[in-house]
């Protein structure tokens, strides 16, 4: 029998994941919702891609981003996607939007000890009409926010948004308080200038910016009437709306 | 669950088994799995195969890759062939480990043999392809046991090309131009420069001069490339795999490097 | 745990016009412990130049000192304060001298430079812990909230901005910067440099 004592164990274990950087970012107003994404898919110091969408429509007013490693975060699109056509065939109807943030998180969960390597941005309309955001961590933690960013850049980005959609440290002059929601046009500005400025000091972004618009039902679609690159997306009328605008952002 | 009843505990007394007539098993030496040791998952590439290079072009997709495997730094088979036609409107070409890309050949023959037997007069296009190689790589990374490949899919969908990547982790994505391992530091920069906002311009002639010069290149710098390869190409017309190109190539400029060419001093 | 995030703290330099910004937070920490929350990371080179420390602490009084020194010997030899432009090789070769066994500061500078015809042009600089020098335009971060400070300051800083609105922005962008990180905040401290005056503003900022 040969001798085996003084063999050590040596292995070098397939390491399942890798980042693919980009950012997300999601914004509620009172009656609309704003989910963005660049384009770009990268690993390490190399360009994959200049067109990879990281933002995806879910049903009439869900939209659902998601960063991280995009092999898992294409994956998890697909049987979110999957989930949401059995329900519509069970039910007759769409899934709510709360009710798609508590099966996001039950299926990040599940994954809990292989988990999806990504971060998701879930936007759109709730049932009583009003703008949402929802974000999760890899493996389900969700909160409803009225803002986040997430992804390579989120750390220069959230801080941005807290002055301009919060008004952190901010002090109104007297008699003139915060408004609690933006219009769509201030929204669709800062998310813009949010990914310029991420653009300009991160390499793993750039390249594209898409950004879906979800208008409650009824709403006035004046504000995006003179954006440019606009294309609507509502396939049924006398419902929530959605558009996607596409945008360049820089290439180096 | 230990299936071996004596592994349980013996009865108490002998009342239950007076005669001794419960059968005693030879007990398993370990009392893990004995299988265990049989199954390998984690792994490291074997043979290896290095870049490949795809554009797409006015009429459909070009794709290059050379007919070396590796074995480490050994040039172990340098008759290979690493572009594969699948059916009549794609072809896949593959770097890393060559006995993996041979499993999926296989793999991916007898799926179109499946479809065509259906007989419903549809045959799978490179779209088609390459979702299923996706579900089959990413599947494979998630029991821990991946096909250690980078491999490109190109082909005519619908009339219009389509070219796109998958590796061992199950990364997708697609592009006008893509190259895997050493190409896409050496090659793409070329190729984006040529092909991007081109695409509908470039002719199969400019196509297949940009894949030799960088083919070339990659020839002088990737230590792990050889001079000979194939062009696979998709057009209207079908799929085709060129017999072996010769690089011709210039070494002149190593003469008066010291330790490159021949010692001058 | 990396030595550069030991007690935490982060500086920011703006330019306006004709006129420069120079603020930092007021925290002490030991990793998350909160130590003090009036550390004062700026110091006033000349009445024209001025610098700051984020880093390790013990660091911070080292190079205070050493400059404090080199720039009492400069001031002595030449007979003449020194300008920005020329402190900031000073601070570059400093910490060069320690290639191999650095100070853990990236330093902050900002000041006004004497023109030929009389005047001032604002300058700013940034260098890494070797001494790397970062001559900017627009405004230099260093420090644990680095990258955060980045990502404000890009969104809000524009061009020429007056002395009021400068210290505006770059109040701004400090306090939402250090208010997402761990490692900076419990306060903070701005000056804004102008040709006959530098004001000293100290801020109110979250606590927690």
């Amino acid at each position: 029998m040969p001798d085996t004592a003084h063999e050590q164990p040596q292995q070098r274990q397939f390491y399942p994941y890798t980042e693919n950087g980009g950012t997300i970012l999601a914004i509620a107003g009172a009656d609309f919702t704003v989910i963005a994404g660049d384009t770009r898919q990268s690993e390490g110091y190399s360009i994959q891609t200049r067109y990879a969408p990281k933002v995806f429509r879910l049903t009439e007013r869900a939209v659902l981003a998601v960063n991280g490693f995009a092999a898992d975060g294409n994956m998890f699109v697909k049987k979110v996607k999957q989930r949401l056509e059995w329900y519509r065939h069970a039910h007759a109807k769409e899934m709510p939007l709360r009710a798609i943030a508590r099966l996001i998180q039950t299926m990040l969960y599940a994954q809990r000890f292989f988990p999806y390597y990504v971060n998701n941005i879930l936007g759109g309309i709730e049932e009583d009409g009003s703008g949402a955001v929802y974000s999760f961590d890899p493996v389900g933690s969700y909160e409803r926010e009225a803002c986040r960013a997430a992804g390579a850049a989120s750390s220069l980005v959230q801080p941005f948004l807290d002055n301009q959609i919060y008004f952190k440290n901010q002090t109104p002059a007297p008699g003139t308080p915060h408004p609690t929601y933006l219009p769509l046009p201030d929204v669709l500005a800062i998310v813009i200038d949010s990914f310029t400025s991420a653009t300009e000091r991160h390499i793993e972004v750039g390249d594209g910016l898409e950004m879906y618009v979800v208008l409650a039902k009824g709403r006035s679609i004046e504000e995006l009437a003179d954006v440019a690159g606009v294309q609507e997306l509502t396939t049924r009328a006398d419902g929530d709306r959605m558009f996607v605008i596409q945008r360049e952002l820089k290439k180096d | 669950m230990d299936h071996f009843p004596t592994n349980w505990g013996r009865p108490r007394n002998e009342l239950h088994d007076q005669y001794n007539t419960y059968p005693i098993h030879q007990r398993p030496s370990q009392p893990k799995d004995v299988f265990g040791e049989g199954v390998q998952r984690t792994q490291q590439p074997i043979v290896t195969g290095t870049s490949v290079l795809a554009i797409k072009f006015k009429d459909g997709i070009m794709m290059a890759a050379d007919n070396l495997a590796s074995y480490g730094s050994l040039a172990r088979f340098k008759d290979i062939q690493r572009l594969h036609p699948v059916g009549t409107s794609t072809i896949i070409g593959a770097s890393g480990d060559m006995s993996d890309f041979q499993y999926l050949q296989h793999t991916l023959d007898e799926l179109m043999v499946d479809e065509f037997t259906n007989g419903d007069g549809h045959e799978l296009g490179p779209a088609e392809v390459h979702e299923y190689l996706s579900r089959v790589m990413y599947g494979r990374r998630s029991k821990l046991n991946p096909l250690w490949n980078s491999l490109l899919v190109g082909g005519l969908q619908d009339g219009k090309p389509f070219l796109a990547y998958v590796d061992l982790l199950g990364t997708t994505y697609s592009a006008s131009s893509i190259a895997t391992g050493y190409g896409s530091y050496i090659a793409i920069p070329i190729l984006r420069a040529a092909v991007d906002n081109k695409e509908n311009t470039l002719t199969e002639e400019d196509a297949r001069k940009l894949l030799h010069e960088c083919m070339r290149v990659l020839y002088y710098r990737d230590a792990r490339s050889l001079d000979k390869y194939q062009i696979g190409i998709v057009t209207s017309a079908g799929v085709s795999v060129s017999d072996a190109i010769k690089l011709e190539t210039n070494w002149d400029f190593a003469e008066g490097i010291r330790g490159y060419g021949a010692q001058t001093q | 745990m990396s030595i550069m995030e030991y007690n935490g703290g982060s500086v920011i330099a703006m330019v306006g016009k004709d006129c420069v910004a120079i603020a930092s937070d007021l925290r002490l920490g030991n990793q998350a412990l909160g130590i003090a929350s009036d550390f004062e990371k700026i110091f006033p080179m000349t009445d024209r130049v001025y610098l700051g420390l984020p880093g390790l602490a013990t660091d911070v009084t080292t190079l205070r000192e050493q400059f404090r020194y080199r720039l009492n010997m400069y001031t002595i030899k030449e007979e003449r304060e020194i300008e920005p432009e020329t402190f900031a090789h000073l601070v570059s070769s400093t910490l060069y001298e320690r290639r191999f066994g650095p100070y853990f500061i990236e330093p902050v500078m900002a000041g006004l430079q004497r023109l030929p015809n009389g005047g001032y042009k604002p300058f700013i600089a940034a260098t890494d812990l070797i001494g790397c020098i970062n001559f900017a335009k627009d405004f230099v971060v260093a420090g644990t909230a680095s990258s955060k400070l980045f990502g404000v300051a890009e969104g809000l800083w524009e061009p020429d901005l007056e002395p009021e609105d400068l210290f505006e922005t770059i109040a701004q962008t400090l306090l939402n910067a250090v208010d997402r990180d761990a490692y900076s905040g419990w306060g903070a401290v701005v000056h804004v440099i102008t040709k006959d005056k530098a004001i000293k503003r100290v801020l109110k900022g979250r606590m927690d």
